[in-house]
């Protein structure tokens, strides 16, 4: 519980980061004002408001989304390398973002909300399929380079795509590292719900979870449907996911590191761990964004770079711990 | 073994054809189409759109596309034999990204150093990194463990690539861009002349060690028994697998799935068994590929060049995929 508390205060403590720093001057206590008597005409305040609110906001729902998809992938695979980016969900949403705005030749909220779902879910049923899981034996190393060959095409369509149309590298660059940048121009609305329902689905799921992770046959024992229980967590990824690559492009190796902290933190009741693993997810990223938004000022390095960049060494300390035999 | 000579024979003259034809293809077809006849033309009198396209416009390019294609592939074939996995190849294990990298920060940096040794001082660096964190706690290495640390290597690298692009101004991060995706456009007999004379000196330096990979294929009692100091001929050969890769990469860009791919299409065509049957064979069908892939690339949307890494992504991705479904049935992974 103790440990709850604190994250839950490292996540105000970030929050509060993301809407401050890059103010000239004024600190927590222009923060305070701008939220309480904003004044219109000051820039400060409108800097706040109109553009760091909305970062905020992304922040949060890509953060706690993704950390929550990678616990539910985790806990249902079994795997501890499985994240969204690394198995190409990621890449799915976004390919089909890319393909279907360029076929209706306009990149509205609507359409990329209608968009990035049902290319998470075929990216998640394909990596499943071609990692050996219909077979009932997807090990993380074949989930793995599932994933790896997956996002790796889907990801040169999309260069090919973008880079047929130089004015769009801007967009292209979006799409292939995700950024809390220009949070306002996205469906932030609709992402926000999706994220909602994928969340209390995956949190009603989840006791179903843990005793499918017991095996199937005692799981079936307990009046647990597993293929059920499956497709409840594909639903639960897919709105996640899709939720977090809307608002924040694709954001890689959160999903693989915040489940691992959450289950410190919600003491491997998987319950808890979810809702440590969305408080987490979300306290990381911002804090991620903010750290790449000072480093080399006036330029931002984006925050999908920042993940990949803490994320992979991480990936690399747990590949080298996967015992040779556990799946592999 | 008449019968096998007879396959290796035959498979050699497919991809001698093949290859003949994918360059003679990519000469004709560009921008501007020109016919067969054009080109003989202009290899005979060295007048004419034939003599310009070969000397000037395509030739220096697909050129350089056989040399990369080819150091590629040899350097897949090699750590697939050294490893004994259809999986190790330097792009999947991350050495071709950084070799990519390094040139990248050589070339931002203002460095006069030349390309392929900036490229070779990366992929070494790269090699180094997964070869020591892939040693487990036993001080064992596994060949999948090799492969998944190469991949974060290569997560790592990626993610320094984006953050290099991101900084640079927009004309700059397009070029940038464009040459980590590995591209062929714009590439000069200066080019073409590096990859060929770093390749030959590599590839006198591999033919030499040819009966070491034998040996070491047999397993590291035999090849012990048999007089080889296995562990110092391993560390050999790697490193020319790597010198390979990133010769390529110092002219065609850290282009993806080539040196994947080589070695078991090349392997599959000729039926070589022996390491320097596979390698060569892993040569000649790299560069068939990379010529190929550098055609589609720039052929496919008429009137604009892409890089000839998003072609090998595309086409190369679903192998992989094959490849591991196939290693899932035969439950070596």
């Amino acid at each position: 519980m103790r440990a709850m508390i604190v994250a839950v205060l490292a996540l105000v403590f970030a929050a509060a980061l993301t809407l401050t720093v890059g103010v000239r001057d004024g600190g927590f206590a222009l923060l305070f004002q701008a939220l309480t008597a904003f004044d219109p005409t000051d820039p400060a305040h409108i800097a706040i408001q109109s553009i760091r609110m909305p970062r905020l906001i992304a922040g949060l729902i890509a953060g706690a989304a993704l950390g929550m998809a990678g616990t539910i992938m985790q806990a249902i695979t079994r795997n501890p390398l499985a994240d969204p980016g690394i198995l190409g969900i990621n890449a799915g949403a976004a390919f089909a973002v890319v393909i279907g705005s360029l076929i209706a030749g306009r990149a509205d909220n609507g359409l990329m909300a209608a968009l990035a779902f049902p290319g998470a879910a075929a990216a998640a049923i394909a990596v499943f399929a071609l990692g050996g899981g219909l077979k009932g034996d997807a090990g993380p190393v074949r989930l793995t380079l599932a994933g790896v060959a997956l996002s790796a095409m889907l990801l040169s369509f999309v260069s090919a795509i973008i880079l047929a149309r130089n004015e769009a590298l801007e967009v292209f660059r979006f799409w292939v590292t995700g950024s809390l940048a220009q949070a306002g121009m996205r469906p932030l609305g609709y992402m926000a719900i999706a994220a909602v329902l994928g969340a209390g689905l995956a949190i009603a799921i989840a006791p179903r979870i843990e005793a499918l992770s017991l095996g199937s046959a005692l799981a079936r024992g307990l009046g647990t449907n597993p293929g059920r229980i499956q497709l409840g967590a594909l639903v639960a990824v897919t709105a996640l996911t899709g939720a977090a690559v809307g608002v924040a492009g694709p954001i890689a190796f959160l999903g693989l590191l915040v489940p691992r902290l959450a289950r410190r933190v919600g003491g491997h009741v998987l319950r808890r761990e979810l809702i440590a693993a969305a408080i987490l997810g979300a306290t990381i990223l911002l804090f991620a964004d903010t750290i790449g938004r000072i480093l080399i000022p006036p330029a931002e390095i984006r925050v999908g770079t920042m993940t990949a960049l803490i994320g992979a060494p991480i990936f690399i300390w747990m590949a080298r711990r996967l015992r040779a035999g556990a799946g592999a | 073994m008449t019968s096998g000579m007879t396959r290796g024979l035959k498979g050699g003259l497919i991809l001698a054809v093949a290859l003949l034809v994918a360059i003679v293809l990519s000469l004709m077809i560009g921008q501007i189409r020109l016919s067969a006849f054009d080109l003989w033309n202009g290899l005979l009198t060295g007048k004419g759109p034939g003599a310009l396209t070969l000397r000037v416009l395509r030739g220096p390019g697909i050129a350089t596309a056989i040399g990369a294609g080819a150091a590629l592939g040899a350097s897949g074939a090699i750590f697939q034999i050294l490893l004994r996995n259809p999986l190790a190849a330097p792009d999947i294990m991350g050495f071709t990204s950084g070799a990519g990298l390094a040139v990248v920060c050589g070339v931002l940096a203002g460095t006069t150093l030349p390309m392929p040794l900036l490229s070779a001082a990366g992929g070494l660096a790269a090699a180094c990194a997964v070869a020591i964190m892939a040693i487990k706690r036993d001080g064992t290495q596994v060949p999948i463990t090799l492969i998944l640390v190469g991949l974060g290597i290569g997560f790592l690298t990626t993610a320094a690539h984006s953050f290099i692009v991101t900084r640079l101004p927009p004309e700059q991060a397009a070029e940038a861009q464009r040459w980590l995706t590995g591209s062929l456009a714009a590439r000069d007999w200066g080019h073409a002349g590096q990859v060929f004379g770093c390749g030959a000196v590599l590839a006198v330096i591999l033919a030499i060690q040819v009966r070491a990979l034998g040996l070491l294929e047999l397993g590291d009692d035999l090849a012990t028994g048999l007089g080889l100091k296995s562990n110092r001929a391993r560390l050999k050969l790697a490193g020319t697998g790597v010198l390979l890769a990133a010769t390529g990469v110092a002219v065609a860009g850290p282009i993806p799935f080539i040196a994947l791919m080589a070695g078991p299409l090349g392997m599959r065509i000729t039926g070589a068994t022996q390491p320097g049957g596979r390698i060569l064979s892993a040569a000649v069908t790299g560069a068939i590929i990379t010529v190929l892939a550098d055609l589609a690339a720039r052929s496919i949307v008429p009137g604009l060049q892409l890089p000839a890494g998003v072609m090998t992504g595309i086409f190369g991705a679903p192998y992989l995929l094959w490849l591991l479904s196939r290693e899932m049935d035969a439950g070596d992974i």
